[in-house]
């Protein structure tokens, strides 16, 4: 019974945020609970993709500085580039807490080289500490039909902390059945 | 972000007062708003009261023994003629309105526009003046001064007003020594005690200067309408003291328990001692010494055990609490002119009196959205910044008795449940506070025989 509750409750959770868009809010994207949906579908350079995938490639300085870079950053649950329609096109996408031009003055003052080292490769791109750079964020993102969260209340924060209570609990619990 | 350019002379002639300068101590003094209905009139009347606006330079030595401070809103602006070029030309944030942004700033429940006090969300707020001085009679002398500049005109409606004074010593509503902080600007000709660095960028303050990341504000135009110009957002808000004062006391086994949780919430001591520097008992000495009461860092408290992360003063300024999370803190300052209005609440009472009491706050910053509505959406309604989930704070936030705070504790933390509602917003506003230069010009330039380089 509680766990129809629950599946019922997640779901009008869903329906609530697609009604975000339906009723025509000006902002972009789609929420389940604290999380938000963010993709931007871009067109990339000539070369671009070649260039891209050398410069994400695991062993490049993007590559090596990817998890303490999103660590830092601490409001990102996940984030893909996706490279398709025979390298013509970029897809990022990324679920995260909060608002995306909340902290974006801030990411263009500590870590630009970071960002424009992946958007520099996208066609009409004006560079993180460009006025225009919302504009153009706005321009590329695409709203999703339909998005679904496992933990939609569940901050990444809050799931670190869960993580590392649980390892605790389990520790003390071994502890005393010992 | 440090650039190496020479500090640029602020030109504090041309910029108002409440922008570089903290009101007088004691102060009396009268907001008062104002609507246009007719610009030729509005313009007129402001023609009139320049000469009563006090600027920086005036301010340590006025020759008036009052000042006043004047702003515009959107709205106001429109009133007075401005074209739409220029209108258009304004941050989203300053057209839209404080009201319209209420799921941004989340102004919701008790805070939300629609409980708002009359005019206050409304297009009727087009002019606010702040009057301050330092006793009743001048206060009056330059009421009746400020009065004569509109009275006689049908077109200039007082839609507002309320008095405001200085409470004992200083302290807030709640008993707090208040205003011990605010940001140290590049250049503005004052030695800040120890503890107010780093030094701000001008520019993060009044437009012409260059912020703290290198550039110099671009909008709105004309410039001679955005020199020396800045954005205030005015708020201001009821103080439940009867409330504050029965929640320590179901909360605490002794009075000096209910002082330490009273504050835990807020990071200093009802003397002003900070947590940081007085982490279990409050020291007076230390709470009235501007060299040290403002002299501390989080960097020995990372673990929130002096301060808690969740503590009012922690929230709105983090200094260097934050070091290890990717957000650039010095793009999120904001200069706090703030006063009190209402009679203290006598000791010991702990059932509201139904009278209005509380604070007026001018959050001035030149950039509204990464200023005053980061710290109100990032900081203080949300507690994900300092992984404390929705933890809102304690004093501002949006708790509807079921509020928590927690206060870091060994062996275990303390977590108090059931916070209601201590401050609530009466009403507020975004509004643009010109330089005089700028005043001038919006006094004439609707003249034929005008020419803006005459000033």
């Amino acid at each position: 019974m509680a766990n129809i509750n629950a599946y019922n409750s997640r779901i009008l959770c869903i329906y609530m945020s697609n009604s975000n868009v339906a009723q025509g809010k000006v902002r972009p994207g789609l929420k389940a609970g604290r999380s938000n949906e963010f993709t931007l579908i871009n067109k990339l350079k000539p070369g671009g993709a070649e260039r891209l995938r050398k410069k994400l490639a695991s062993d490049s300085k993007f590559g090596s500085h990817n998890q303490v870079f999103a660590d830092q950053i601490g409001t990102l649950h996940d984030l893909r580039f996706v490279i398709f329609d025979n390298d013509t096109r970029l897809l990022f996408a990324t679920t995260f807490d909060g608002d995306w031009d909340a902290y974006i003055d801030d990411f263009a003052a500590l870590v630009p080289d970071l960002i424009d080292l992946v958007f520099e490769e996208v066609e009409d791109y004006p560079g993180i500490k460009s006025p225009d750079i919302k504009d153009f964020i706005v321009k590329s993102q695409v709203t999703s039909t339909y998005f679904y969260s496992a933990y939609p209340d569940a901050s990444v924060r809050d799931i670190r902390k869960a993580m590392k209570v649980k390892s605790g609990l389990d520790v003390l619990l071994d502890a005393a059945s010992s | 972000m440090q650039n190496n350019q020479a500090v640029p002379t602020l030109d504090i002639s041309d910029i108002q007062a409440t922008v570089l300068r903290p009101r007088p101590s004691p102060y009396k003094g009268e907001y008062v708003v104002l609507r246009i209905d007719e610009a030729a009139q509005g313009r007129e009347m402001l023609r009139r009261i320049i000469p009563y606006v006090a600027t920086a330079e005036e301010w340590w030595v006025p020759s008036i023994p009052a000042w006043i401070g004047i702003a515009f809103t959107y709205q106001g602006l429109k009133a007075l003629g401005l074209s739409q070029a220029s209108l258009d030309s304004f941050p989203e944030e300053f057209r839209q309105g404080m009201a319209a942004r209420a799921s941004i700033l989340n102004d919701i429940g008790e805070n939300a526009p629609t409980n708002w006090e009359y005019p206050f969300g409304t297009s009727d707020v087009h002019v606010a003046l702040a009057i301050y001085s330092k006793d009743d009679k001048s206060l009056e002398a330059v009421l009746k001064q400020a009065r004569q500049t509109h009275s006689d005109l049908p077109g200039i409606s007082v839609v507002y007003r309320m008095k405001f004074s200085e409470l004992p010593e200083g302290r807030n509503p709640f008993g707090f020594k208040d205003g011990l902080h605010n940001p140290h600007v590049e250049g503005s000709g004052v030695n800040p005690p120890p503890g107010y660095a780093p030094t701000v960028k001008a520019g993060e303050f009044i437009m012409g200067y260059p912020d703290e990341n290198g550039q110099t504000a671009t909008s709105p135009e004309p410039e001679v309408l955005r020199r020396n110009g800045t954005f205030v957002a005015f708020r201001k808000f009821h103080m439940r003291v009867a409330a504050f004062r029965k929640y320590l006391r179901d909360q605490a086994s002794s009075p000096e328990e209910e002082e330490l949780i009273a504050a835990k919430m807020v990071g200093r001591w009802r003397s002003g001692a900070p947590l940081v520097l007085a982490p279990e008992h409050d020291d007076p000495k230390l709470g009235k010494d501007p060299n040290r009461n403002n002299d501390f860092s989080y960097l020995d408290d990372m673990n929130g055990l002096k301060c808690p992360f969740s503590a009012h003063i922690r929230r709105v300024n983090p200094r260097d609490a934050l070091k290890d999370d990717l957000v650039a803190v010095n793009l999120h300052h904001i200069m706090r002119r703030g006063i009190n209005y209402g009679p203290p609440l006598p000791e010991g009472i702990l059932k509201d009196d139904g009278v209005q009491r509380g604070g007026v706050f001018l959050l001035v910053g030149a950039y509204i959205k990464r200023q005053f509505e980061f710290v109100q959406s990032q900081w203080v309604t949300d507690g994900n910044f300092i992984r404390q989930g929705t933890e809102q704070d304690p004093i501002i936030g949006n708790n509807e008795g079921d509020g928590i705070f927690t206060i870091p504790k060994r062996p275990v933390r303390r977590r108090l449940h059931g916070l209601p509602r201590f401050v609530v917003v009466r009403g507020g506003e975004y509004c643009f506070m010109p330089g005089l230069r700028a005043l001038k010009w919006l006094a004439r330039f609707h003249d034929k025989d005008y020419n803006s380089k005459t000033l």
